[in-house]
């Protein structure tokens, strides 16, 4: 802060700047408010997870008595453990692990289908000459964006007939479904990218659409894998509907479980153990935004606007 | 790439991808039509009433469904606060470039965190009892009133600050990109023209962002329609029904009212409004597809 108040005082009372800066060097005092008022912003966005984490880290006697800013004192992990282990939802009292480890074994087998898909897909229309690529996506842009409530009952009665309506399998193969289209876009957009003269010499060496996809294109997608990878871990760990939608006894998602807990509980309510379980099921979408923030950025960019 | 051997390939690893699209999209929203057009109850049935349009009669005089195209607009209106703030904090992000990226760090994290985390914190600190209510009232600003979601009239406020919280730093991030792509010779012509800071943004910055703005409007439309996840962890649309939005009076409607028929009524009239901000968005890609064409 000192070093920021010397550099403006320098500017105001000493050398005058010529009148045509090159490059403007040093503070002005435009920049200090502009950075003043940004840092307010930050505060503001800050204070949600500021009153999270500093709630979870108390005792039930501590909130009682009714400052939401203050430190957690004495400072306990006990909410994150019963919270983990054994806070309750309705009569089942298991807390969250039950979720998490649905939740993992829905991510798994709903990226590897979802990806697969959706990658050769955009290969075989970005890269492929075929007649209707247009028209086809042109119907993934639009059903990319349809509401999910049109077609949930279908789904479920078909997901019924699959007979794994309730399964974790069930809500893993409707992830990988809804997320197709946008998905497809995606990769489309990137391979469209491609030079045509990759592809020709490809074409004169082997011409083989599933050898081409392997040994050239698919080295290729480093970058848009991770990009996706991303999106889609993001997006099915923050699910909501569909794990709630398609999700039976004991196989619920993080989030629904999360929501039982919370929003369902009957009679006293334990705000530490709450917001405890609220951030272990924030805990692995924040570490992926922090360490891969980039990527992260390009993902859901790319997953609202491409198309 | 007239390749003969090799065309059926392409088609052939494209029926995973038409099959889903056939089925699971348009033949779903076909089934869906239809069953608004029957009186199925818990379980479908597939004749069609005699008056079709039956379940869209009473789902138009049903006062829940009333409240919730109503808080839907509301909804859209208070978030579009989301696009002004991103967009302000864009232009002073990429004005002064100091801290830039500890900026867009912060701004963009809610973004991480699922509507359910984001709605639970929220609601914890509407608290009234030991909410940020309570902490206001200690330090003596007993006029102040922090204990939105428990009153119908302003529940749905709490909703959008929420809502704004987490959406704002996505059009952030649109916003940023679409200025970075300014050309730069603008901003040092307009310096040395003398052209002052408001008129720069207002006159020029701003149409010549009109597609960023219009791309970030339809997205966030498209996104109120959508509003569930907050409604719940929020307020679960209460007190009374002061917060429900569609997408959940269609939920409620089949998992509560276990009326299919109606649930599917209502899905459809979501589907239309959809399509209703869908079709600028066609139109704007395809507009924006010739003016890059003409410019080529």
């Amino acid at each position: 802060m000192s070093s920021i108040a010397e550099a403006s005082l320098n500017d105001l009372d000493g050398i005058r700047a010529p009148r045509f800066p090159r490059k403007p060097k040093g503070i002005t005092g435009r920049s200090i408010a502009i950075i003043v008022f940004l840092s307010i912003c930050a505060a503001f966005f800050c204070v949600p997870l500021y009153v999270i984490i500093t709630t979870s880290f108390k005792t039930m006697d501590q909130i009682r008595q009714g400052d939401i800013f203050s430190l957690p004192a004495p400072f306990t992990i006990d909410a994150w453990w019963s919270a983990w282990d054994n806070a309750c939802s309705g009569i089942t009292c298991t807390g969250l692990k039950v979720g998490f480890f649905n939740s993992l074994a829905i991510l798994f087998p709903s990226l590897v289908l979802s990806i697969t898909l959706s990658a050769v897909t955009g290969y075989a229309l970005a890269l492929w000459n075929v007649r209707w690529a247009g028209g086809f996506l042109f119907v993934l842009f639009i059903c990319a964006f349809v509401p999910f409530q049109i077609i949930m009952i279908p789904l479920i009665i078909l997901s019924s007939g699959l007979k794994v309506y309730g399964t974790v399998w069930g809500i893993a193969l409707v992830h990988a479904v809804l997320a197709m289209p946008i998905l497809t876009l995606i990769f489309r957009n990137y391979y469209k990218g491609i030079p045509q003269e990759i592809m020709s010499a490809a074409m004169m060496d082997s011409g083989s659409f599933w050898r081409i996809f392997r040994e050239i294109i698919l080295p290729m997608s480093g970058n848009i894998l991770i990009v996706v990878l991303i999106l889609q871990i993001t997006s099915i760990w923050n699910d909501f509907l569909l794990g709630l939608t398609f999700g039976g006894l004991g196989t619920q998602p993080m989030s629904v479980v999360l929501a039982n807990v919370v929003i369902t509980t009957t009679g006293v309510a334990a705000y530490n153990e709450n917001m405890a379980a609220a951030l272990e099921t924030a805990i692995p979408p924040l570490v992926i935004y922090f360490v891969l923030g980039r990527f992260f950025v390009q993902g859901i960019t790319a997953g609202a606007i491409k198309g | 790439m007239a390749i003969r051997w090799s065309r059926w390939s392409p088609q052939f690893a494209l029926a995973p991808a038409v099959a889903i699209t056939v089925v699971a999209f348009i033949g779903a929203i076909v089934w869906t039509i239809w069953l608004s057009f029957t009186a199925s109850k818990r379980f479908p049935d597939y004749t069609l009433q005699a008056d079709i349009w039956k379940q869209y009669t009473r789902l138009f005089k049903d006062a829940g469904w009333q409240i919730a195209l109503k808080n839907l607009l509301i909804l859209g209106v208070g978030s579009f606060l989301a696009i002004v703030f991103g967009f302000i904090l864009a232009a002073l992000i990429d004005r002064e470039k100091r801290g830039e990226g500890i900026f867009r760090t912060i701004f963009l994290y809610p973004l991480a965190v699922s509507l359910i985390v984001t709605g639970i914190a929220w609601r914890w600190m509407f608290n009234p009892s030991f909410g940020v209510q309570h902490f206001l009232h200690s330090i003596g600003l007993t006029g102040l009133n922090f204990d939105w979601l428990s009153k119908g009239e302003t529940a749905m406020y709490g909703i959008i600050l929420a809502t704004v919280w987490q959406g704002s730093g996505f059009y952030m991030a649109l916003m940023l990109s679409g200025l970075k792509s300014i050309n730069s010779e603008i901003w040092s012509a307009a310096k040395l023209d003398g052209v002052s800071f408001w008129r720069l943004y207002a006159e020029i910055i701003i149409p010549m962002m009109k597609f960023t703005f219009l791309t970030c409007a339809i997205l966030l439309s498209l996104g109120v329609v959508k509003a569930y996840d907050i409604v719940v962890a929020m307020t679960n649309g209460g007190p009374g029904q002061a917060t429900w939005v569609p997408a959940y009076f269609t939920i409620n409607a089949y998992w509560v009212k276990s009326n299919l028929g109606y649930a599917s009524a209502a899905a459809v009239i979501m589907l239309l409004i959809t399509s209703a901000i869908f079709l600028p968005l066609v139109l704007l890609t395809a507009w924006r597809e010739r003016s890059r064409e003409a410019r080529a």
